[in-house]
């Protein structure tokens, strides 16, 4: 008879001698079903908090009059930009340096902040993921690229700290990347960049940021990082408010391709 | 997948139900009556030990929401509690340990600072855990309130040992008298010693945050460990609590490597790297083989790994990933 592996495992333990061995040896089948039910004393310790941080979820944050939008198409994603804004000052916060630039994934923001007082669990409806922010390394010319597959794949994925001009034609584009403060963007020099571990571990199609050198985990998920920047508003008795548009500059033509899958650069 | 998971459990836990069951202190045994004196004690070095395990919990105190791709509605704390009930009820020999970062992902470790995460896992009935590198995320001082809260809960279960031997806690004494370099657990006939090791903090721990605490080299650290808890404390099995990673490629310290590095390690739980195993990875070392296992993340998974232990030495060892599935699977 040929044995399964598994029963000459089996075999091989039963061999070994154990001397205080019940002389009944009763198998029995431990009830591992697709259900395991709770355990009613964890269960009893839980169940009040959850309710608990179910009522934080009504608790307000802060006003924002003119609420915050990803954008319709043709439309800039301010409500990324606030995002993507946040993060870098989040970053420079946790790092002690400058951060020059930031970019998120405008996947990742699940839903509009609708005008009025926010609440607690709008931001958990915006951000429901736990991803952590990141700060790394790249370089100049890393930042040109990063910028340019968010274009090409995305039609510009949100972000702070550059603005980015597309032109010509759908066939042949031309693209152009400056500072915010219209500097141009120094190749070889070595910045700081915030971004999600989502994206830095190659979550989205940005390959780039796979690249990044020394990165820093904070700890502090996105979601977190949002709730206390509008604590934060609340506290200094001031509004939520969008951030100006003119991040990307991309003609209607070229945002077609994009979402056709046609634009090349 | 899922299924896949589920019959891989399945089977090890008829395999275990097979196995001779140690008679308990109170049961008669053939043996028992031949000898006059001592006769309910096994030889030493002898035995069957299981261990289950965590990693990577992250504050995941409820299951799983449904949108979270395949482990939508796994995990949870109250269920995880029922299985290690179960398995300790059936097994009697079982320890239950977790390889670090207990700390940061849900609202309620926003809310509740880790005091909440360590009193469940008293409650569960953890033997040990180590240190991961979120569970500092808050600074030494929360962490230490976490660990103290945990000490003072009116429980049955006594509070959980910390263990790690690569962090210098010299500048951080109120941790220093709570993490201990290595435990020994003694069950009848078997020694179990059991250390832990840590991640670099450079690039993910706030120099804030782990002030007064130096890291070492995990290997320089573990080798004296080992082998004091080989020779000076005659243990049978030596276990590692590791929060290093699976497989870092050769560019830092990690589990895959840590056999070759350090021999005389029986098994290695790991974390920080999320890894999701169906079994444990068997690697050759200089006593044998090391079983490294790590069991993904947010408690989606109980680890566990049987050793058969004759005259000091593992004679079997298996293991496997056992989902921790609920009545609602989306």
């Amino acid at each position: 008879m040929k044995l399964k592996p598994c029963s000459a495992l089996i075999c091989c333990l039963l061999s070994i001698p154990l001397s205080a061995q019940a002389t009944n040896t009763k198998a029995e089948v431990i009830p591992i079903s697709a259900s395991i039910p709770e355990d009613e004393a964890i269960q009893k310790v839980i169940a009040p908090l959850a309710a608990e941080i179910k009522a934080t979820f009504d608790l307000p944050l802060v006003q924002a009059p003119q609420g915050l939008f990803r954008g319709r198409r043709g439309e800039e994603n301010l409500l990324g930009y606030w995002t993507a804004d946040v993060m870098r000052r989040a970053a420079q916060n946790v790092v002690g340096a400058p951060v020059r630039f930031a970019i998120t994934n405008a996947g990742g923001l699940r839903s509009n902040l609708r005008p009025g007082p926010l609440k607690v669990g709008d931001i958990f409806e915006l951000m429901p993921f736990e991803n952590e922010l990141v700060v790394i390394e790249l370089t100049g010319a890393e930042v040109i690229q990063v910028v340019k597959e968010g274009i090409v794949r995305r039609g510009g994925e949100p972000c702070s700290g550059v603005k980015a001009v597309v032109g010509g034609t759908p066939e042949a584009g031309t693209y152009t990347l400056v500072w915010e403060d219209g500097r141009p963007i120094d190749p070889k020099e070595v910045v700081k960049v915030a971004t999600s571990d989502y994206l830095y571990g190659g979550g989205d199609s940005i390959p780039t940021l796979k690249l990044g050198r020394k990165p820093f985990t904070t700890g502090v998920t996105l979601r977190q990082m949002l709730l206390d920047e509008c604590a934060a508003l609340a506290k200094a008795k001031k509004e939520l408010l969008p951030p100006p548009p003119g991040r990307y500059t991309i003609p209607a033509p070229i945002q077609e391709a994009i979402r056709d899958k046609k634009f090349k650069l | 997948m899922e299924r896949r998971h589920f019959l891989a459990s399945l089977s090890a836990a008829a395999m275990a139900s097979q196995l001779p069951l140690r008679a308990r202190a109170d049961a008669p045994s053939a043996r028992a009556d031949a000898h006059s004196a001592g006769a309910d004690a096994p030889p030493a070095g002898s035995g069957r030990i299981t261990l289950l395990h965590t990693n990577d919990t992250h504050s995941r105190i409820e299951p799983f929401g449904p949108g979270n791709g395949a482990i939508s509605g796994l995990g949870g704390v109250a269920r995880r509690a029922t299985l290690v009930k179960q398995l300790r009820q059936q097994l009697g020999a079982v320890l239950l340990l977790d390889a670090g970062d207990t700390f940061q992902g849900t609202p309620y470790f926003n809310r509740y600072k880790g005091r909440l995460d360590y009193q469940l896992m008293r409650m569960v009935g953890y033997d040990a855990g180590t240190l991961g590198n979120h569970d500092f995320d808050n600074g030494v001082g929360m962490l230490v309130e976490a660990m103290e809260s945990m000490e003072k809960l009116q429980h049955a279960n006594p509070p959980f040992a910390f263990v790690n031997c690569n962090f210098d806690f010299k500048g951080a004494p109120s941790l220093s008298k709570r993490v201990r370099p290595y435990l020994v657990k003694a069950f009848p006939g078997l020694r179990v010693g059991i250390t832990g090791v840590g991640v670099a903090f450079a690039g993910l721990v706030a120099p804030k945050n782990h002030e007064g605490i130096v890291w070492k080299d995990p290997y320089d650290s573990l080798k004296p460990i080992v082998k004091r808890l080989r020779e000076v404390e005659k243990v049978d099995l030596v276990v590692v609590l590791s929060h290093l990673g699976y497989n870092l490629n050769g560019s830092a310290p990690d589990d895959l490597q840590m056999p070759g590095q350090v021999a005389g390690i029986d098994a290695i739980i790991g974390g920080h790297s999320h890894t999701f195993l169906d079994k444990p990875t068997k690697v050759p070392q200089a006593r044998g083989e090391t079983l490294v296992f790590q069991v993904g993340f947010g408690g989606v998974n109980l680890g566990r790994m049987d050793f058969a232990v004759a005259r000091g030495a593992v004679r079997a060892a298996s293991g496997s990933a056992m989902p921790v599935m609920g009545s609602i699977v989306t």
